[in-house]
């Protein structure tokens, strides 16, 4: 049996900017980052293959995956009340070997 | 780190420092990892903010600081190392800096001279010892009763005459106006001595107690208040007293009204404190003789940099005192360029005693200690009487105003130190003399005091 793999997605330069929110900053982030990993916040809409196909296009790299999570957003209190912070998406890029994003540079 | 001196011209000094961009680099990394350790950034636990985010963001202010530090340890190292003594903070201008380049910074300095006092036994100088006469014991006692007199109501009624003291209530006009300043109520008049304008104090004599008078009085055209020089005005004055002063004697009973026993314990105190205030004053004119002495006998350039800032100092009160009218009346003939020259001789003046008297003091080791610190401080705190605590506080929180302090005691200690040496002669003198000696000398004081405060402070 044949499957066919899914045509590459034809992401506008416009959605690029809009998929990536930011990079995130965090000791974890940091630990991928020594094997070739960016995690970044996406927005929920997201899918794999968009946001490979964004960091491609906005950093010029090679990605050979993309892995992604949804984070729940906490409940908070605040006086007595309940709140809940918003979900958000988070994806872990693997980077071609040799590649690597600067964090700080922004987009 | 290199230091290569490129210039040496009389006390100034141009040197060149070189620090290796490696040593600054370490500098800036040792910096940033205690850094690291305790600062909080969100996302990491404390101490595991890993290197490359710690550069990032806080590699240009900590650079800043790194370079700072280089530069002064380098100055700092640059002077020790030849043993100079800088006279004031040394100028830096950096050359060239950038990552991985070397540092490098030209640094502008002026040392201190190298002193050698004198042998202070060469210094001709003179100490007044003060003979104070009885005669002048008397007349401090008589001052003293005089300020002491009081008065009392005339026995019989007659008109004011000269050396009488008229209470009197007073309003005055011009022109139909009353104006500030013109009124008074109660007011104690000695008729005679002159404190009134002389038209109302005649205006006064011939008058009863509770008559009344209309005093037509001008006001001389260069009266203190501007307003009223020049101007006439009418006094209507009601007398509402007439008294006679009551002669004090030179007694025991007014040495026991002053507080003391009886008048020989009296005279006692009064010949002390006359004794004081002439030794006071023989001991200014020796010290004013003594630094005279000093500069004359003391040949050594001077850093230019310590006299402009002196000179500055000066200039900036002289400019005060013109703004407010109050310029001294010798110098107000003269152009700015002849004040400046002047000011800046006895800016050059200061500065030189004021490195001599600091070197004397260093060379010999003379310190003073925090307890004459702390006896300044609270001479200084009882002068204001309800407010001790807040000068004491005041010193604790400004060690600035604190080396103000100890300034004076070290020049005095250092005055002291060579009086020692020199041994001045003595010679007996009356209070007379002492009194035209300290005045003659008080014409041509340029102050030298102030200059050696700058520098020990």
């Amino acid at each position: 049996m044949n499957r066919r793999r899914p045509p590459k997605p034809n992401v506008a330069r416009e959605d690029m900017y809009r998929i990536i929110l930011s990079p995130v900053i965090t000791e974890k982030a940091t630990r991928g980052s020594e094997h070739g990993q960016v995690t970044f916040r996406v927005t929920m809409d997201a899918t794999k293959p968009q946001i490979k196909a964004a960091i491609e296009g906005l950093f010029g790299v090679k990605v050979n995956a993309v892995n992604t999570s949804i984070i729940g957003g906490k409940l908070k209190r605040s006086r007595g009340r309940l709140g809940r912070r918003s979900d958000y998406k988070k994806a872990i890029v693997s980077l071609a070997e040799g590649q690597s994003i600067d964090v700080a540079t922004g987009i | 780190m290199q230091v290569t001196e490129i210039q040496a011209e009389g006390l100034k000094r141009q040197f060149k420092v070189v620090v290796a961009a490696q040593d600054i680099q370490t500098k800036i990394d040792d910096r940033l990892v205690d850094l690291g350790r305790s600062i909080r950034v969100p996302g990491f636990r404390p101490g595991k903010v890993p290197m490359s985010l710690l550069r990032q963001r806080y590699g240009a202010s900590v650079t800043g600081e790194v370079l700072e530090r280089v530069v002064a340890d380098g100055s700092r190292q640059a002077m020790s190392d030849r043993g100079l003594r800088p006279a004031l903070q040394p100028k830096v201008e950096i050359q060239s800096f950038g990552a991985g380049t070397d540092l490098e910074f030209n640094m502008d300095v002026e040392i201190l001279p190298d002193i050698n006092p004198k042998d202070f036994s060469q210094l001709k100088l003179e100490k007044l010892k003060v003979e104070i006469a009885e005669a002048e014991v008397d007349s401090g006692l008589e001052r003293l009763a005089k300020s002491r007199a009081r008065s009392e109501p005339l026995k019989e009624q007659r008109p004011i005459a000269k050396g009488d003291i008229a209470v009197i209530d007073l309003v005055g006009s011009i022109d139909g106006k009353e104006f500030a300043g013109g009124t008074a109520k109660g007011l104690s008049v000695n008729v005679g001595e002159g404190r009134l304008l002389p038209d109302m104090e005649n205006g006064l004599i011939g008058l009863l107690a509770g008559s009344h008078a209309d005093l037509t009085v001008n006001f001389p055209g260069d009266y203190g208040a501007p307003t009223l020089a020049g101007k006439t005005a009418t006094f209507h004055v009601d007398v509402t007293e007439v008294r006679v002063p009551v002669p004090v004697a030179v007694d025991d009973a007014l040495a026991k009204e002053v507080g003391f026993d009886d008048l020989p314990a009296l005279r006692k105190i009064m010949r002390e404190q006359l004794e004081r205030e002439y030794t006071n004053l023989a001991r200014a004119r020796l010290k004013r003789q003594l630094l005279d002495g000093l500069v004359d006998a003391h040949e050594f350039p001077v850093p230019a940099g310590m006299v402009d800032m002196e000179f500055e100092a000066i200039w900036k009160n002289v400019e005060a005192e013109r703004e407010r009218g109050a310029l001294d009346p010798a110098d107000a003939g003269k152009s700015d360029d002849e004040l400046r020259a002047e000011y800046r001789t006895i800016a050059g003046r200061r500065v030189r005693l004021g490195l001599l008297l600091s070197e004397v003091g260093r060379l010999n080791n003379i310190r003073v200690s925090p307890e004459e610190v702390n006896r300044a401080m609270s001479d200084e705190a009882r002068r204001f009487p309800g407010q001790e605590r807040q000068v004491v506080e005041y010193y604790r929180k400004n060690p600035e105003a604190l080396a103000n302090l100890r300034a004076p005691l070290f020049e005095d200690k250092v005055v002291d130190f060579i009086l020692e040496l020199a041994k001045p002669t003595e010679r007996v003198v009356t209070t007379e003399e002492v009194k035209r000696l300290a005045a003659s000398m008080a014409d041509a004081a340029a102050g030298p005091d102030k200059g050696s405060k700058k520098v020990e402070g």
